[in-house]
């Protein structure tokens, strides 16, 4: 076996993101030398990075996507383990570090884990248990194809049985099989089954372990001073009164602020608050009312809609985002000469993994990145500038250092989702037909597009529909925020198709449903309006809206019901129905669902960053309001595959929902609504 | 700096800590229990929650200074043994997503229910309203409360 020339094809594989042929899954047994050794020990079975069988029947999978409370821990799992046949209660997960080499790409956003890593998982739990079945068959002295398994169990002909663990050694020595076939759907066991998360226990009983839980000998904490606007740098630092704090070690200014570094958390604060500076006047006059007008002044002619029709004009104004995790970012990084162990909760371990190895000049088999559990990810936790930070932290001060930040540095330093106006121009002629749609998508900051392009982003069938996206330059900070784009370009198009069926003097359902092209989304829409009981003549100051969306590879519709009484909106009631093509666990897609609603409310009522002399004016819960309880309404949510093939869910919860709500407030009130988030008293 | 003797747990811990030093740090950082979060800082989230003396508290809200003999209780000591029956139902109805908050729900739910173990549902909302879940939990929060209190089957 030729080590080398393998190890540089699995690099190979790695880097250009192919999906695992069974080729290399071989190979990475070879080349793993984790796995070498355990074979060597003769205890467990290990015939690929990502599973281990041991002489116990466990049977460990190693996840190599983000937890952040979208479940891919468990849908990962379940996925192996449906073709493994494996004994579910003898499951357990690991998490694997940032290591793009051994577990190829690792990023976890976009809905894409599923997409991406299905076949892969299925077909290493499919391999390993032909190896089993093997290696029992050869122990028996029978036909492989006269045996078959049934949790974590390999049954002959003769009616013996022979459990996993017992057959690790033996399974050692078979070769491993070419194109194993994967299971039929109908033959399912685990994958569709409604299935606790892996980690409820530990969560409830305090055991989980997020960055910030995380105890390194010997460490320092380390909380940074940021600057109060965007771009700006300080001077004039006194540190006099925060060396004077009982705790407090060093003070070390940074590229994003000055550093206090302590003995634990509560002194780093208090040195952070004690520390004065000035700060330079970087973008001290952009405000979001300079931002709004520059958006607004970007906004130019529409495509041309045809003449002849009731054509409809509006404009609608979102604001920048916060993501706001719960668990606000941290890390704890630990250099050394030659070697770095970092832990933190990421999106992009094998990024991290990579760029710290790239600053400290050491080869990345060198940085052991631990991926630990997110307290929420929603797209912040993909840039790693936190990691970073800790990462020069310990290497100036030569200890473990724990970094935390704080609420504050977390809301005002977030990399938001960028401000947007959407300028919408449609027609429908007389007979109610959609003669023409323009979209102008606008954002700050944003790359000046240019022409119109035929996607719209709608799944609807109307000529001519197009979209221009452009953008303002804007000193703040953006990234992706859970369904990045469909967050500001669905919210607009689903308010705006319903004025549009309103101009045409149909009902939002009747008239989406008539201009659906996909057969899928319709099914939900159709749905989702059968389970709301669409069309009742509702109470007083109560309004039903509609509202639907497709990407990721799944579909879905709400049908919210709002109460607009005493002037104060309240969600009432929400239906949805979504159908992910194949769900791995129904139960894990109805939490995403449920969650993401909440976004909807929290973005369609309360949430929004606004900016005041050149930083962000929010900094904690108090100013960047969020859902409680109370807020939550009465929610229905129906799983309802199509059987297309497994869709991305972590997203598609969230981009139709503000506009079901936008929708629904204007059939209370008659007034529709022009700016999130939404104040009654300014619909027009 | 000054030494602090408190009951965490029913075990005496001694702290030698500043004055002020809230009791989530004093919790997290010095005596090592990691179950108690950090969410804001300034007693809004209700990730911190831990129970003294039978009631719900925000322990970034209590300095050491001022706790004396009372008993605080966090996640890691709200079971005697094995499971705590609001942590069976947290589990039964698989309410964590990201997990991050949690052990400030449950901790705020046992509060609740000591000082009102007949919780009626709006009660339920009234008293976890102050408790956030930035994942959106709220419907199976409030199915694992429900089922527990006597108040609201």
């Amino acid at each position: 076996m030729n080590n080398l020339s393998r190890r540089s094809f699995i690099q190979l594989v790695a880097r250009t993101g192919a999906s695992f042929a069974l080729g290399s899954f071989a190979l990475i047994a070879c080349a793993s030398p984790k796995s070498s050794r355990e074979q060597a020990k003769g205890e467990s079975f290990s015939p690929n990075a990502f599973l281990k069988i041991d002489a116990d029947g466990a049977c460990t999978v190693t996840i190599s996507r983000s937890d952040m409370g979208q479940g891919v821990r468990t849908t990962f799992a379940m996925l192996v383990a449906e073709e493994l046949d494996a004994d579910w209660t003898k499951i357990k997960v690991v998490q694997a570090p940032g290591d793009s080499t051994t577990y190829g790409r690792q990023g976890t956003g976009g809905s894409s884990s599923t997409r991406g890593m299905n076949k892969q998982l299925r077909t290493i739990g499919a391999t390993s248990r032909a190896m089993l079945v093997s290696a029992a068959a050869k122990q028996w002295g029978v036909d492989a194809s006269a045996c078959k398994t049934e949790n974590g169990k390999v049954i002959g002909p003769n009616g013996k049985s022979l459990g996993y663990g017992e057959l690790t050694t033996a399974a050692k020595a078979i070769p491993v099989p070419e194109a194993v076939p994967l299971k039929d759907k109908a033959a399912f066991k685990i994958i569709g089954k409604r299935t606790n998360c892996v980690d409820s226990t530990d969560k409830v009983t305090g055991k989980a372990m997020y960055g910030y839980d995380v105890r390194v000998e010997g460490m320092l904490y380390a909380v940074c001073l940021r600057p109060p606007a965007f771009g700006a740098t300080p001077s004039n630092i006194d540190d006099s009164a925060t060396r004077k704090i009982a705790g407090v070690v060093d003070v070390i200014p940074i590229p994003s602020g000055i550093a206090v570094i302590a003995k634990n958390t509560w002194a780093a604060l208090k040195g952070r608050d004690a520390l004065k500076a000035s700060w330079s006047e970087a973008n001290a006059a952009v405000s979001t009312a300079t931002l709004r007008a520059d958006l607004k002044k970007a906004v130019g002619e529409h495509k041309e809609i045809p003449e002849g029709g009731k054509v409809i004009e509006a404009n609608f104004e979102l604001p920048y985002l916060a993501h706001a995790t719960m668990e606000s970012l941290n890390a704890v990084a630990d250099v050394r000469e030659g070697t770095a162990e970092v832990w933190s909760g990421t999106q992009a371990p094998d990024g991290a993994q990579a760029q710290i190895a790239r600053v400290l000049g050491i080869a990345p088999e060198k940085v052991v990145m631990h991926t630990m559990l997110l307290g929420g990810g929603f797209g912040r936790k993909f840039s790693n500038e936190w990691i970073m930070e800790a990462v020069d932290l310990s290497k100036r001060v030569k200890k473990p250092i724990k970094l935390l930040w704080s609420r504050e540095c977390d809301i005002q330093h977030d990399s938001y989702r960028p401000m947007s106006e959407h300028a919408m121009k449609a027609a429908v002629d007389a007979s109610g037909a959609p003669t023409g749609w323009s979209h102008q998508y606008l954002q700050a900051p944003g790359r000046n597009g240019g022409n119109y392009g035929n996607n719209a982003y709608l799944p609807y069938d109307i000529p001519g529909a197009g979209m221009r996206s452009g953008g303002t330059g804007s000193p703040v900070p953006t990234g992706p925020w859970r369904s990045v784009e469909h967050s500001q370009i669905i919210v607009a198009n689903e308010c705006f198709i319903d004025e549009l069926a309103k101009a045409a003097g149909q009902d939002p359902y009747e008239f989406r449903k008539k201009l659906i092209k996909n057969e899928r989304l319709r099914k939900v829409l159709d749905s989702a309006a059968t389970k709301a009981k669409w069309g009742e003549t509702m109470p007083k100051d109560m309004g039903r809206g509609i509202a639907c969306f497709e990407g990721y590879g799944s579909c879905i519709a709400h049908v919210v019901d709002v109460s607009t009484a005493n002037g104060i909106v309240k969600i009432v009631r929400m239906v949805a129905v979504v159908d992910v093509g194949t769900a791995i666990n129904p139960k894990g897609v109805e939490a995403q669902i449920q969650g993401a609603f909440m976004d909807g409310v929290s973005t369609a009522l309360k949430a929004a960053i606004t900016i005041d002399k050149g930083g962000a004016a929010e900094s904690n819960w108090d100013g960047y309001d969020w859902a409680r309880m109370s807020d939550a309404p009465k929610m229905e949510v129906y799983v309802e595959d199509s059987g297309a093939s497994f869709g991305g869910m972590g997203e598609v919860g969230y981009p139709s929902a503000p506009a079901a709500i936008a929708n629904a407030i204007y059939a209370a009130t008659g007034k529709r609504v022009r700016k999130f988030p939404i104040k009654l008293e300014e619909l027009v | 700096m000054a030494v602090f003797k408190i009951n965490v747990n029913g075990k005496m811990q001694t702290i030698d800590a500043e004055p002020d030093m809230p009791l989530l740090w004093a919790i997290r950082d010095i005596i090592g229990l990691t179950g108690t979060k950090y969410g804001c800082g300034i007693g809004l989230c209700g990730t911190c929650t831990v129970l003294i003396n039978g009631v719900a508290a925000r322990s970034c809200q209590q300095r050491l200074e001022d706790i004396g003999a009372a008993k605080v209780v966090t996640i890691e000591g709200l079971a005697k043994t094995g499971l705590h029956p609001l942590q069976k139902a947290w589990i039964e109805h698989d309410v964590p997503q990201c997990g991050y908050c949690q052990t400030g729900q449950i901790m705020a739910a046992a509060g609740l229910l000591m000082q009102n173990p007949k919780a009626t549902e709006q009660e339920i909302k009234d008293t976890m309203d102050g408790n956030l879940c930035r994942c959106g939990t709220y419907v199976r929060i409030l199915d694992a409360v429900k089922s527990v209190s006597k108040g609201s089957k």
